[in-house]
């Protein structure tokens, strides 16, 4: 016996089945991808058991991965051992790449998609800073049609999304890595693996001759969604890579972040770790080029 | 209590097997298919002991609703896995070099081995080691013991293939 066992689960075959369940109130259900975390939740009790369940496994339009132009399509039925391994991420987003492969252990990877990940709407999800500083919108739909949004304005606040009942997250766009750019991914846990992470971020840049040239970095577990810090981007362009630059950066970060203390950590703790990530990815910034 | 069907391949052979969808992989695995290799220690994903590999990925049977596993589906469990070239290699390697104490998390363990000396160009460095064994908890040997123990078995593995080159 199982407390799910009178759970409905509907199979739909194609996106378009999956959003007329959405669409009506009478078959709308949970939404359900690599169940890393709703089924730990369900089989807890943490959450009382859904009367239905949408399995999002099965549906092929979720599951496409390619790149377009300059924008990489990344379907939110992708998993985490996919997008680490896939040649297109790896050369196109490659924080993303980085992040997707400290994500639990390998059995976590190959079930957790990124999707889920989003819509989980956690601020210590590990897939949100890479996709923020590849500038990536997030494409929604129902049975009235799709959206697209940025993702800034999609993470609307702690476990909020800028999701309707009746939407399904069905692809995320990304702006692929311009050529002389790069990226880096950084992960402060407890431990390396399996880790939920205490702060996390991601950069995106270019150098030209010592100087900042452009500079995008995003952060996540020091405020109520994953965020990208402005104020030292600004800040920051423009400016020599030496180590003035370097301490006034981190000292701004630090600033203006606003992280909470929970379980997991301290605010004084996330806001210095804050201040050396942004420190630590402006040197490998620097190193790059 | 609504059911649903399914056959999937299970250890190269093919069950039909009918379930509530909700329920957990791991117990089909072991309370209708009657594989009890596969063993539960945490039951959140967490410790690894679930593992087994469906479509040739590492998975933690726990966290997954078994009606999510498609028809065709293809599952290896410890069972199956003792009975394959690879398997047998780790199996003797983990003896050999004493990597199994209590045992329980010995199953899974073998999965994340499995997965990773069959997996395209396995990197065999200490910490690439470390890392396909992440996803598993051994609160007996200290890990030291398996990752030797892996190392020796794909070791062993890629002579062979080298031999079947030449
Ligand atoms: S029982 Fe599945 S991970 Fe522990
Ligand atoms: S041998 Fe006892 S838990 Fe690993």
């Amino acid at each position: 016996m199982s407390n799910l066992d009178d759970t409905e689960f509907l199979e739909p075959a194609t996106l378009a089945e999956a959003l007329r369940f959405m669409a009506d109130e009478s078959t709308r259900a949970v939404p359900l991808a690599g169940g890393t975390d709703l089924m730990v939740q369900w089989e807890a009790g943490v959450r009382p058991p859904p009367s239905r369940v949408l399995n999002l496994k099965s549906l092929p339009e979720l599951a496409e991965l390619r790149a377009e132009g300059d924008t990489l399509i990344i379907g939110a039925g992708i998993t985490h051992a996919a997008l680490r391994r896939s040649p297109l991420v790896r050369k196109h987003a490659p924080a993303l790449a980085d992040a997707a492969a400290t994500v639990g252990g390998a059995q976590i990877q190959a079930l957790g998609t990124i999707g889920g990940s989003i819509g989980n709407a956690s601020p210590a999800g590990d897939m949100a800073p890479s996709l923020l500083v590849a500038n990536a919108r997030a494409e929604v739909a129902s049975i009235h049609g799709s959206r697209t949004i940025p993702l800034t304005q999609f993470l609307v606040g702690y476990r909020k999304l800028d999701l309707a009942a009746d939407e399904l997250i069905i692809r995320f766009h990304l702006d692929a890595l311009p050529a002389e750019y790069c990226e880096g991914w950084r992960k402060l846990g407890p431990r390396a693996a399996q880790a939920i992470s205490k702060v996390m971020g991601s950069y995106r840049g270019k150098q030209e001759g010592g100087k900042v040239a452009s500079f995008a970095v995003a952060l996540g577990s020091v405020a109520p969604t994953a965020i990208r810090l402005r104020e030292v981007e600004q800040w920051v362009v423009g400016r020599k890579l030496n180590a003035d630059t370097l301490r006034e950066a981190e000292e701004r970060a630090s600033a203006e972040v606003k992280p909470i203390a929970d379980i997991r950590s301290t605010a004084e703790y996330r806001q210095w770790v804050s201040g050396r990530l942004v420190r630590g990815f402006l040197e490998h910034l620097a190193s790059a080029g | 209590m609504k059911t649903v069907i399914r056959t999937w391949i299970v250890n190269g052979k093919k069950y039909t097997v009918e379930f509530p969808p909700m329920r957990r992989l791991l117990d089909v695995i072991r309370e209708t298919l009657g594989l009890k290799g596969t063993k539960e220690g945490c039951g959140e994903g967490e410790c690894g002991a679930c593992s087994i590999l469906l479509n040739h990925e590492p998975v933690t049977s726990c966290l997954i609703a078994a009606g999510q596993v498609p028809d065709g589906a293809e599952i290896l469990t410890i069972e199956g896995l003792e009975l394959t070239h690879e398997g047998q290699e780790l199996q003797r390697m983990y003896v050999a070099k004493g990597a199994a104490q209590c045992g329980f998390c010995i199953p899974g363990m073998l999965v994340a081995s499995y997965a990773h000396v069959t997996g395209d160009h396995p990197d065999n460095s200490d910490a690439a080691l470390r890392e396909a064994h992440a996803g598993n908890i051994c609160r007996c040997t200290g890990y030291a013991k398996i990752i030797e123990a892996v190392s020796a078995a794909a070791e062993r593995l890629s002579h062979e293939d080298e031999d079947d080159d030449t």
